[in-house]
């Protein structure tokens, strides 16, 4: 028995499908579609909280001080960084210098010269593979990447022939150091990694990783998005030429930040010239670090959001956030393990993992199961294939796609609690 | 902490190489008692006592602090800048806190080092002053063979600093 509350949503769902003249749902998940099946009756008239666990998407809410910082330089500063030679134009460009030496701390990086701002990790991303790959070269990567790392791949691939390695990664297993090791050729000229995957939550060995890149002089470019502000991130330990960092996630700073970490002695190409402030009788770009890659007036307001935010977090610690991060996996772990018909893939060890869950509910479709989610009960989560097919392959969900969970810094055991009561009565009804 | 703040007022181009950036900054605290200190345990600080102030470098980067002000020539840029204060910030607020245990030196000034002179010149080498490079012309300074009015570069505007700075030295070499 359908509620009148799930008819009427329902019915607009439905719309939508007509309207574009084509239906969604094929196969054996179109009949739940049109029956809704999983829009539980019980939960009509009932209060819904608003419990956002779409963290790994972009974190929500922000520590109070990214709002103030923001609403402060909007206010009260306004100017352009670097741009002029009055008070506040340099206070603004101090307050940006902050922000990079904050990073720098968070990283342990000592020359924050090397620290350029991007507008997210995508862009930073595709700055260091087109900027340092070459005509003909290996690249060494994994089956976990998501499209940021993957699509500029194959754009090179036909453009400059280089030659990709693809680690494998089966049921989202982490990478085999061994295999790695095997894969490397005298022509390697990068082994190109994210941290941890953002469909099932799998930590990358890191460290070994690094150590064998070091061993046989190939730099190390990593893809942070899931793990910088959450996991431990040490360029010096870890071994790391170059660190793709996105603000918005883990970081909990605002969207349209980010930055690139350089290591010195590697020859990465500008992907753009112009204006920098200083140096505007040169015709060229300037050559010395940060300026030669931040052409065009920076993110001021977003990079000073971005300062307060780490600020939060060294102050937090990332090893208690892991902590917290860890405890709240773990304990998402036992609960979703719980959920009758629930399909959990990737690491089923929180310290094999961050705060990713990828999940199916017997046969439901994830979109449908996502909207019954937010719909009856108020929790936002994702469905589809969140940007890495190539992970969806190894999990065996290229088609269906997951429904995506994954707590951020401010969720609480209880909202996890919530999730999985929700789980349990939609399978149950 | 002793030097709380520093502040970036004034950035332009580097008069002698565009590419470079020359700044001026304000201090949130008196540094005058610190200098001695610094004047003791930095290498190649050129201290002017009556002043009073203090001359250093920091690698190719030339700065003069003042009691609430200081300048630097020739850093790459802004970031490149602060993180130069940092430095000096950090510097000067550790050499006060371990002023018991240095001994203040207030001379006007020490003989300086053939290369400290030869990092203040013009380094064009373009032999006005009749030597082949700007290394020997400062070596021949030390000895006292050459005059600084002989390097015809450095009397022009754009090396107005550096010109301060090597008049000031070379008081010490008489
Ligand atoms: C692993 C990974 N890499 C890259 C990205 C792309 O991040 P952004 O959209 O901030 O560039 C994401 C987030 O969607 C991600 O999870
Ligand atoms: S005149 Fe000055 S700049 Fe020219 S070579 Fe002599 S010392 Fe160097």
């Amino acid at each position: 028995m359908l509620t009148a509350k799930a008819k009427e949503a329902f019915n607009a769902f439905n719309a939508g499908f007509k309207e574009k003249g084509k239906l969604l749902y094929q196969g054996k998940y179109s009949s739940h579609a049109v029956r809704f099946r999983a829009m539980p009756a019980q939960r009509e008239g009932k209060e819904k909280v608003a419990i956002y666990l779409d963290n790994a998407a972009t974190t929500y809410p922000k520590p109070e001080a990214v709002y103030k910082a923001i609403d402060h330089y909007l206010r009260h500063i306004g100017a352009s960084a670097g741009r002029g030679a009055y008070r506040r134009a340099l206070e603004a460009d101090g307050l940006v210098f902050k922000t990079r030496k904050l990073l720098g701390r968070l990283f342990n990086i000592a020359d924050v010269s090397n620290i350029i701002f991007t507008s997210n990790v995508t862009e930073s991303l595709n700055l260091a593979l087109k900027g340092f790959l070459r005509e003909g070269d290996h690249v060494v990567t994994s089956h976990l990447e998501h499209n940021s790392m993957w699509r500029p791949l194959k754009v090179l691939e036909k453009e400059r022939n280089i030659r990709i390695t693809v680690l494998p990664s089966p049921e989202g297993k982490a990478l085999d150091p061994e295999q790695l090791e095997r894969t490397i050729l005298p022509g390697t000229r990068l082994v190109a990694l994210t941290h941890a995957s953002n469909v099932t939550g799998t930590l990358m060995p890191l460290k070994e990783v690094g150590e064998i890149c070091r061993r046989y002089h190939v730099p190390l470019l990593v893809d942070t998005a899931q793990t910088a502000g959450v996991f431990p991130l040490d360029i010096k330990e870890l071994k790391i030429d170059l660190l793709a960092f996105t603000g918005h996630k883990g970081l909990l700073g605002p969207t349209g930040t980010g930055g690139l970490y350089i290591a010195p002695g590697l020859e990465i190409k500008p992907w753009k010239e112009g204006g920098t402030g200083g140096a505007s009788l040169l015709e060229h770009q300037p050559e010395d670090l940060p300026d030669r890659f931040e052409a065009g007036t920076l993110n001021v307001a977003g990079i000073v959001g971005l300062g307060a935010a780490v600020e939060f977090i060294l102050e937090k610690g990332v090893g208690q956030i892991r902590e917290h991060e860890k405890a709240l996996t773990a304990y998402a772990l036992e609960q979703l393990c719980q959920v009758p018909g629930l399909t959990l893939y990737g690491p089923l060890n929180a310290e094999e993992r961050v705060g990713v869950f990828s999940i199916n509910l017997e046969d439901i479709a994830p979109e449908e199961l996502a909207y019954v989610l937010d719909e009856a009960y108020g929790i936002m989560v994702r469905a589809g294939l969140h940007c890495a097919p190539q992970a969806h392959r190894c999990i065996g969900t290229v088609q269906r796609g997951t429904v995506r969970i994954s707590p951020g810094y401010f969720n609480t055991k209880e909202e996890i609690e919530a999730l999985s009561v929700a789980l349990k009565e939609i399978i149950s009804h | 902490m002793f030097l709380r703040k520093v502040e970036i007022t004034y950035v332009s181009p580097c008069l002698a190489d565009p590419q470079k950036i020359r700044l001026k900054a304000e201090l949130s605290d008196d540094i005058t008692e610190v200098m001695p200190y610094l004047n003791a345990t930095v290498k190649a600080a050129i201290y002017n006592h009556e002043a009073p102030n203090l001359t250093l470098s920091k690698e190719f980067r030339l700065i003069t602090l003042y009691p609430r002000e200081l300048t630097m020539i020739k850093a790459l840029n802004t970031t490149d800048a602060w993180q130069v204060i940092d430095w000096l910030q950090e510097l000067i607020n550790d050499t006060y806190a371990r002023r018991s245990e240095i001994a203040p030196d207030y001379r006007r000034k020490r003989r300086p080092h053939p290369l400290q002179l030869y990092s203040w010149l013009p380094r064009l080498n373009c032999k006005k002053c009749g030597e082949q490079h700007c290394l020997a012309f400062a070596a021949l300074l030390f000895s006292g063979q050459q005059e600084l009015k002989n390097c015809e570069p450095l009397f022009s505007h754009n090396y107005r600093e550096q010109r301060e700075v090597l008049l000031e030295l070379a008081k010490a070499l008489r």
